[in-house]
């Protein structure tokens, strides 16, 4: 896909041509696809395909080498990192951030206090929201310990909170689901699909197939920086370019020889004649 | 004790350190008020010091300790905020809070013009180019005649009788520090500050203009600087470059912010009690090798106590709790 699709009625975030490169590497390029308000993107693509560095450029970490994001017709790359989060949208981080020597509630209230209001919330209602956050995201047990303290899966549920703290209308979230367990996973779903039910766009990157495919409304594959499909999470899993992506091409010429070697196996089970059976 | 659920009600606790500390800091300003009445002109001017002191490592812990800037240049403002004082004085005017206020002002104006180029650096580089500006103004200073150039100058200089009212003024000057610490460490202010220093990148994703709460931190500890230089100039009755921009000036306070606790409210006024205090008595009874014991001293109280003496009062947990200490701080 080349050229950006026609705008549609409630586009929130418009990627138009977007590459990124680092010194030879082009990490990204000439990624387009809108996101429409209140849609579940998922972002999929094999390890090393661009999904973060696309997050980067999205929530205006990295400046793109080329093309452009905008969020409501805004673009992102005029915006400076910190007022990105006043424009509404959030994001968590792959490799978490949490500022380790302050308290679990502390960190959320930072999110709360000059996230979307960039400093005009009270400090005493930010410890509010935080304490709300806290208690809808499962970590109102740890409130009072340092964030340094918690465990891998705790960090990704503070991570979620302080994005959460910012009030986005967009929120990139990036393998937040990473090290949970099955039951874990259940519970953290439910969260996405009802911070989605209140009105937040969301953009998910995660590895863990069932639960993109369970919560997208869309599909993005990237592999190599490239966007190879884009589409409803069941036509996207069944299109061979992905599996192709995923699963090498070795892999999908093995498997059309296997499906051969198959059909002939069937065909020749077929012709014995019925008596050998008796 | 004062139980938990007040000290939480009046804010303490969290990043403004062990509130215990923060009480036994207040209780001891409170106790250095009768200084004067002893009428010893020595320990006057010796606690005036540890005020001084004080008064600069509270203003060092704002950008070093809070912001997580270390900086080697506080000695530039205080520098600036005695000569503030020094100019006051030559044209006639002889008032404390005058001159505090244009120190000021002059220093928060001189921390925003250094600061917009010197905060984009990190790290080393930060600390190397703060060095330069205290090094570079005692240069200017010296080749300015209106200054008194490298021969100094008189400062105006009350009576023997009325001394005590430069103590007082520093008395005053250093609780302002601590009470201007105790308040912005429990704001939005303060939570800016730390997670600058946890994490900048982070802190910017949340919403915080970086630039802009590095360069208020360092504009406010730039003030503390100034006022203690302010009112040490005419307490002193003399200044020139060598006293103005000395190094015990520039070194003393980080050491002392260090050995009470960095990024606490009450660890640097405590750092400043036991250091000056020991440096005196190392000095009275050590004359020949106090230095030898006082860098000794330093050595072994980081290496025990990384996180400050104010890290003592908070102590739970006893000496695991400790041993985990001493490992965190060498990663």
């Amino acid at each position: 896909m080349t050229a950006a699709p026609a705008p549609a009625a409630g586009v929130a975030l418009r990627i138009s041509e977007v590459g990124m490169r680092f010194g030879g590497l082009w990490a990204l390029s000439e990624v387009s696809f809108d996101v429409e308000h209140g849609s579940v993107l998922g972002l999929i693509g094999p390890n090393g395909s661009g999904k973060t560095t696309l997050m980067n450029v999205i929530s205006g970490v990295y400046k793109p080498t080329t093309g452009s994001v905008t969020y409501e017709g805004r673009r992102i790359a005029d915006v400076p990192t910190h007022a990105v989060c006043h424009l509404g949208i959030a994001r968590t981080f792959q490799v978490v951030k949490p500022f380790a020597s302050l308290t679990v509630r502390e960190n959320v209230a930072v999110g709360a206090m000059y996230g979307r209001y960039g400093g005009k919330r009270s400090t005493r209602a930010s410890f509010e929201r935080a304490q709300e956050l806290l208690e809808i995201v499962g970590l109102a047990r740890v409130a009072e310990r340092a964030a340094s303290d918690l465990t891998i899966p705790d960090r990704k549920r503070l991570e979620v909170a302080k994005a959460l703290a910012l009030d986005p209308d967009v929120l990139l979230l990036d393998e937040v689901m990473a090290g949970l367990n099955a039951t874990e996973v259940e519970e953290a779903l439910e969260l996405l699909r009802d911070v989605n039910r209140r009105g937040v766009t969301l953009i998910v990157v995660e590895h863990l197939m069932k639960a993109i495919v369970s919560i997208s409304t869309t599909i993005v594959v990237l592999a190599e920086g490239k966007k190879i499909a884009q589409g409803a999470p069941s036509e996207v899993l069944a299109s061979p370019q992905v599996i192709e992506a995923y699963l090498g091409s070795r892999w999908v010429k093995r498997q059309a020889a296997l499906k051969e070697i198959e059909a002939q196996r069937a065909d020749a089970v077929r012709v014995q004649p019925p008596e050998a059976h008796g | 004790m004062i139980p938990g659920a007040v000290l939480r009600r009046i804010g303490l606790g969290g990043i403004t350190g062990s509130p215990i500390a923060f009480v036994v800091a207040l209780a001891l300003m409170g106790l250095l008020l009768a200084v004067p009445l002893g009428h010893s002109g020595y320990l006057e001017i010796v606690f005036r010091n540890i005020l001084m002191y004080a008064t600069m490592a509270y203003g060092w812990n704002l950008i070093g300790g809070y912001t997580g800037y270390v900086s080697f240049g506080q000695v530039a403002f205080f520098g600036a905020g005695a000569y503030c004082s020094a100019l006051l004085s030559a044209h006639g005017v002889d008032n404390l809070f005058a001159d505090v206020a244009l120190a000021c002002v002059v220093n928060a104006l001189f921390a925003v013009l250094v600061g917009l180029p010197v905060l984009r650096l990190k790290g080393h580089y930060f600390a190397i180019a703060t060095l330069g500006i205290g090094l570079a103004l005692a240069d200017i200073v010296a080749n300015l005649d209106v200054l008194g150039a490298s021969g100094g100058l008189a400062v105006h200089h009350v009576d023997e009788a009325h001394f005590y009212v430069y103590y007082y003024a520093m008395w005053l000057v250093a609780l302002g520090a601590i009470l201007a610490t105790y308040f912005i460490a429990r704001s939005k202010l303060g939570f800016a500050f730390v997670a600058i220093r946890e994490n900048e990148e982070a802190a910017a994703v949340l919403g915080i203009d970086a630039t802009r709460y590095k360069i208020t931190a360092w504009a406010i500890s730039a003030m503390m600087a100034g006022s203690a230089g302010a009112v040490f100039a005419p307490a002193n009755g003399f200044l020139d470059p060598s006293i103005a921009f000395s190094v015990d000036s520039n070194v003393f306070p980080i050491v002392m912010a260090i050995l009470g606790g960095v990024g606490t409210v009450a660890g640097p006024f405590i750092g400043a009690l036991i250091l000056a205090g020991a440096n005196e008595l190392l000095q009275r009874y050590f004359i020949k090798v106090h230095t030898l014991f006082f860098g000794a001293m330093i050595v072994l109280v980081v290496l025990i106590l990384p996180r400050g003496l104010v890290w003592l009062f908070g102590l739970r947990g006893g000496a695991r709790t400790w041993l985990k200490s001493l490992t965190a701080f060498r990663a």
